[in-house]
């Protein structure tokens, strides 16, 4: 029998690998990394691990010159190269243990390009957006709508986690309609260089599946104390919806009418609906 | 080949557990996380936190990809393969197409496993067919892409209509262009063949687990690599200037195959930010934004460097970035 040192290393990194993605679900800061709607996939991910560091254990010692087929990458002799390439492995578990996840904020947004949603030019929005009321079959279809009549009858829409994204949507795709109505929401504040002094974009990131998806929608607000908030504040507010114009196309916007700051949110992200929809029932189908 | 499960190594990779969980358990306090980042600048944080993500996002779908990866090394044999494939090009590059496209799978996880076809003996156009209809063309995908432009049909179908007809002609050239596997390391008379059948099934098995393995592990360092570059773009370079220095001079298609090639999105989860820029580019130039994504990004030409020759690998994105531009851009409107 002889001891096998690379065959060490690879069960060391899929341990690691494995307590990594298990240490993500029990502090429970997956949520900063992935949509929580596909975690149970990186929880699979952490429990296929353990069971490949299970199989990796028969392999640290192997029989005396024995060539496997299934050693075939191992036995040959770029020792030094491979320790290099397991290194690479490796870097992202040494920052995922040490670094805190942090939550993306206006320069990630500014970067994205989010400010260029106001600098558009002429060209409106494609007509087949607005007709979300299009004959539709899904299952979860009930709840969907049931969800957007919610919004269609309150006098004070509350942009709630859940309904962030749908609400948005519909808001935007017909700002006319949702004229004159009280608005409350939570989020950061986004001053893009191209605002005057009294506006802001109130902004959340919308993850589909990790943040690296993200993209930035938010509502542009117009306040006269605006100069007194600063980048990246997490605020409150209730407003006022109206429509403006800009640059050709309509646009809602929320007149502030009060406001107060608050910590950032433990979940600062919004997913979209339909995700969230299609896993509820996939699971109740099943319970 | 009989694995080396014996008892007497057990008491070793025992107390190896043991220790690894007790390095863990007793160190994790002492990595005051808070104190940690404070000394860092908030971008190389954020740069890390979507690093992080995108391996968190990418990892469980290449482990599937080494499990059936491993499954073809060991249980598929090389006279099965030549007995399946079609002997015409057109009709072999048509049947791969079309089985990558009932194949639910993303653009990392398919690497593995078009390298293992690959070397097996499936002819490399093939190969390419099943590598891009792959992750573009599947349920997810499509309803995502549904959802992402207001619930509608249009976009989603374009995108598996002309993604697959892109698919295709790529598939076809590369067929010209290229005879043999490209792969960087040929494989050995020994490594290409299964295990034969006479051998009992769990040895196969247990063959099969441990290629995995291997497998994992060498295709992993190129998917950090690919990662962290996407991350890198992502943080530093900004789309802004990119999409203004563009709106100019160069085609609003390229740009944004230029924007889906540096964010290295999963397909399933690009639809929206695409519906993002609707306002912003025509039609077409969101649909090569979704078409060239899936088949060629920043983090996946990496992970295919890692299995063929660097000549084939450019002349791929190369043969993808002008047929997906001349497909968005004259076939729907023909």
């Amino acid at each position: 029998m002889v001891f096998q040192p690379h065959q060490v290393f690879k069960a060391l990194a899929l341990t690691a690998f494995s307590l990594f993605f298990l240490n993500l679900h029990t502090s429970g800061t997956i949520s900063k990394y992935v949509n929580p709607d596909y975690a149970w996939l990186s929880l699979c991910a952490a429990y296929l691990f353990f069971f490949l560091v299970f199989i990796q254990f028969f392999r640290l010692w192997s029989p005396k010159n024995k060539h496997s087929p299934s050693c075939q990458h191992d036995c040959h002799h770029h020792s030094r190269r491979k320790y290099i390439s397991y290194s690479v492995l490796t870097f992202p578990l040494v920052t995922g243990f040490l670094l805190p996840p942090q939550t993306l904020n206006a320069t990630i947004a500014a970067q994205k390009g989010a400010g260029l949603l106001l600098q558009t030019e002429n060209k409106s929005l494609p007509s087949e957006h607005e007709e979300i009321a299009v004959a539709r079959r899904e299952v979860q279809q009930a709840e969907f709508d049931q969800r957007i009549n919610a919004l269609e009858r309150s006098r004070v829409i509350h942009l709630t986690d859940g309904v962030f994204e749908p609400y948005y949507g519909q808001i935007n795709a017909d700002p006319q309609k949702y004229n004159g109505r009280t608005l409350k929401m939570t989020g950061f504040v986004f001053k893009e260089k191209s605002l005057q002094t009294n506006q802001l974009i109130l902004s959340r990131f919308l993850i589909t599946h990790c943040v690296a998806d993200a993209s930035l929608i938010g509502f542009l607000a117009e306040f006269d104390r605006a100069v007194h908030l600063k980048q990246d504040m997490w605020i409150e507010i209730e407003g006022t919806l109206a429509v403006t114009s800009y640059k050709g196309i309509s646009i809602p916007v929320v007149n502030i009418t009060s406001w107060k700051e608050i910590a950032e949110p433990k979940e600062p992200y919004v997913y979209p609906l339909y995700i969230k929809l299609a896993f509820t029932h996939h699971n109740a189908s099943f319970s | 080949m009989i694995p080396s499960i014996r008892l007497h190594p057990f008491t070793i990779t025992l107390s190896f557990t043991l220790l690894c969980t007790a390095l863990f358990v007793f160190f994790q306090p002492f990595f005051k996380k808070e104190d940690l980042s404070s000394s860092f600048p908030s971008s190389l944080l954020q740069l890390n936190t979507i690093f992080l993500s995108i391996l968190i996002e990418a990892i469980p779908f290449v482990l599937i990809g080494v499990f059936i990866a491993g499954f073809i090394q060991i249980f598929i044999r090389e006279e099965q393969i030549k007995k399946w494939m079609p002997k015409n090009r057109f009709t072999a590059v048509l049947a791969s197409c079309l089985i990558g496209a009932c194949f639910p799978a993303c653009e990392c996880g398919i690497v593995p496993i078009v390298r293992r076809l690959v070397a097996k003996g499936v002819p490399i156009h093939a190969g390419v067919g099943f590598l891009l209809t792959g992750p573009l063309i599947n349920p997810i995908v499509l309803f995502s892409t549904y959802m992402a432009f207001g619930q509608d049909m249009k976009m989603a179908g374009l995108r598996m209509g002309v993604g697959f007809i892109a698919a295709v002609l790529i598939s076809l050239l590369i067929g010209l262009f290229f005879k043999h596997n490209q792969l960087k390391e040929q494989p050995v008379e020994q490594e290409a063949s299964a295990i034969p059948s006479k051998i009992a099934f769990g040895v196969r098995l247990w063959g099969m687990l441990t290629h995995s393995i291997d497998e994992f592990f060498d295709m992993g360092k190129y998917l950090v690599i690919g990662a962290f570059l996407a991350a890198f773009v992502q943080t530093y370079v900004s789309a802004q200037s990119l999409l203004q220095t563009g709106g100019e001079k160069i085609p609003a298609a390229l740009v944004m195959m230029g924007l889906a090639y540096v964010l290295s999105l999963c397909s399933e989860a690009d639809a929206f930010i695409g519906a993002s820029f609707r306002h912003l580019f025509p039609p077409s130039s969101i649909l090569a934004f979704l078409i060239y994504g899936p088949m060629i990004d920043l983090k996946n030409t990496f992970m295919l460097l890692s299995v063929f020759r660097i000549t084939f690998v450019l002349s791929l994105l190369v043969l993808i970035t002008v047929i997906v531009f001349f497909c968005t851009n004259f076939l729907p409107f023909l």
